[in-house]
């Protein structure tokens, strides 16, 4: 068997998918090695470590990361690994240092790296030890509108080609203020469910009518929110469309169209509608008239964890995912902009989300019947809308006739195919990049 | 007789307990009522900070918290249950609130400060379980005659919340 045939786990005519991808140990191992270790991941924000010697602790899947600003305020992205015998040199979550002391033996590293200090260096090691090539183990970092992104792999391409057309979308959440945006968080909690379930799910508006129906109730009763019933979901004018593996939804709006993200009530829709038009000549130039016009992106995921906005799926074996939950508010807002945002975020997503917490045995129970001998001779079913997405003339990206499709999911499975058979960077496709990027917002801000 | 400050005491314990019972009972409407119209219900993140740094350690409101929600948002989530359709609580799951370790301390303007703290044992579907530590803060004000929670603070004794999710109240 070819190395390029090894994993062939979803067949795109039918949308069956077998299912020990969300159980097995040795998958699983692979995935580490052949997703975590060579894509782009998100890690952090710059707000986190906004001040020179700020230090942020953080993951790349299950290996424990320091985002660090030097002296210089570059970033860093370090193994918390010490070179001598593996002990973390991190313990906290945040914090200001300019160096990392390992409490085995007083190994000491600079916050760019660099192994300073060795006790003993000439008694011990008679200096004979290289400490030059004993820093701590440095990722490849790359930010897109203040989101630091790293990546393990030399050979991975840029990470503006990485994210593609992708980020024309993204650019009206993430990049429409030259402001910048602010992370607050994170939220840590555990779920007993593989960590791709909680990605492909981003993309499955088929579940909101049902796994959502008490809170979109109360929220329609309380807050004047839309009840997200099957009819208004089948009717929708929103749609879906795939970049390299990122799965996003997006709205098409006018712009007297109300912008419902979280936070937003009948008694607070003016502060956005006002907020909205304030800041609408500013997106415009940044964007292009379309895009701030025309264009709300909706839920999304970024390959292979990002999980809806800047939160992250974090793999801590087959059936465990560390979830971690950050809200973004746009830095110039109002106050009372950012405080309903943080409050509808932690009230709808979040550990206690009225939404996100009945999601969760859902998806623990589709893991747990990938574990089960009788359970995986049965594939998924992900055949929904088969043969109805392709290109569009104002949407880059592969896009779907209708929001409730399983054309993102079906996608995202053959991407993991195709990082999995990869055997190296050049093996894995990256679609064309043909959008339009009207205005001035960059992959920097 | 007992000095006031033991009445008091006594007091306050029962209303604890009764409110563990109202928890465990299920009697969520009754439960809301123990809370004053203008609540804030706060629970703040925790943080691994170095020991000198301790201040940094409970994060402030304001910033991201596990809640941080008023009266009508505890309403939504009570609503939300009675729905029959919250599908994180039902089947719903079976709770055992402690508390315990009462500190009280009178405020200006008739206020009490009561500080507990709590076990409190989660068991849910077949085989899931969880045990969560933490103390209550609360502020209580007299309203007609009875005390009532003005502003809660729940500060949890985890740092990754090693529970499915947090649909219970604690």
């Amino acid at each position: 068997m070819g190395a390029a045939t090894k994993y062939a786990i979803i067949d795109p005519g039918t949308g069956k998918i077998d299912r020990r991808i969300f159980s097995d140990q040795a998958i699983y191992d692979e995935e580490m090695e052949k997703i975590f270790s060579r894509a782009w991941l998100m890690i952090g924000h710059e707000s986190l470590v906004p001040d020179v010697d700020d230090y942020f602790h953080t993951y790349m899947g299950e290996d424990p990361v320091i985002l660090t600003r030097d002296r210089d305020r570059r970033l860093h992205a370090l193994l918390n690994m010490c070179r001598h015998r593996g002990n973390r040199v991190v313990r906290c979550d945040d914090g200001n240092a300019r160096r990392f002391m390992c409490t085995y033996h007083g190994w000491t590293y600079a916050n760019d790296g660099a192994l300073e200090h060795v006790p003993g260096e000439s008694e011990a090691y008679y200096d004979a030890l290289h400490r030059a090539s004993l820093g701590l183990i440095e990722a490849r970092v790359d930010m897109y509108a203040g989101i630091v992104f790293a990546t393990w792999a030399v050979d991975a391409p840029s990470l503006e080609a990485y994210l593609g057309d992708a980020r024309w979308y993204l650019d009206t959440l993430f990049n429409r203020r030259g402001c910048g945006t602010q992370a607050l968080g994170p939220m840590k909690w555990m779920e007993p469910v593989n960590w791709k379930t909680m990605v492909d799910n981003c993309s499955d508006n088929y579940h909101v009518p049902t796994s959502h129906i008490s809170s979109a109730g109360v929220q329609s009763k309380y807050l004047g929110r839309p009840r997200l019933s099957h009819k208004d979901q089948f009717e929708s004018p929103n749609r879906h469309v795939f970049v390299n593996g990122h799965s996003l939804t997006f709205r098409e709006v006018s712009d007297d169209t109300p912008r419902y993200v979280h936070g937003v009530s009948t008694e607070t829709a003016p502060l956005f509608q006002a907020y909205h038009e304030a800041t609408l000549p500013e997106v415009e130039g940044r964007l292009g008239a379309f895009r701030a016009h025309r264009v709300q992106l909706g839920n999304h995921s970024l390959f292979p964890n990002g999980v809806l906005g800047f939160r992250l799926a974090l793999p801590r074996g087959p059936q465990r995912t560390e979830f971690w939950h950050f809200v973004l508010v746009e830095k110039d807002a109002p106050e009372a902009i950012k405080r309903v945002i943080r409050i509808g975020s932690q009230a709808n997503n979040g550990a206690a989300g009225m939404f996100e917490q009945d999601d969760v045995d859902n998806w623990r129970q589709v893991t747990m019947a990938s574990a089960s001998r009788l359970g995986r001779r049965h594939a998924q079913d992900l055949s929904m809308g088969v043969g109805h997405a392709g290109t569009h003339p104002d949407y880059p990206g592969l896009v779907s006739e209708r929001y409730i499709s399983e054309n993102n999911q079906r996608l995202f499975y053959q991407r993991w195919e195709q990082f999995m058979n990869a055997e190296r960077w050049t093996d894995i496709p990256l679609d064309p990049m043909t959008a339009r990027f009207e205005g001035t917002a960059t992959l920097h801000g | 007789m007992a000095p006031p400050e033991q009445a008091l005491w006594f007091e306050l314990m029962q209303f604890y307990i009764r409110e563990a019972w109202l928890l465990d009972e299920r009697k969520f409407r009754e439960w809301l009522d123990l809370f004053t119209d203008d609540v804030l219900y706060f629970m703040p993140r925790r943080k691994n900070v170095p020991r000198r740094e301790a201040h940094r350690e409970i994060t402030p409101l304001g910033d991201l918290a596990l809640l941080e929600e008023d009266k009508r948002y505890l309403e939504m989530r009570v609503a939300r249950l009675d729905s029959g359709m919250a599908w994180a609580e039902d089947p719903p799951s079976r709770t055992r609130h402690l508390v315990g370790n009462l500190l009280v301390q009178p405020l200006d303007g008739g206020l009490i400060q009561a500080k507990t703290a709590f076990l409190v044992y989660r068991s849910h579907l077949e085989t899931d379980q969880q045990l969560f530590a933490g103390c209550r803060e609360d502020v209580l004000r007299p309203v007609d005659g009875a005390w009532r929670i003005a502003r809660r603070t729940i500060v949890l004794d985890q740092n990754v919340l090693l529970d499915k999710n947090l649909s219970i109240f604690l």
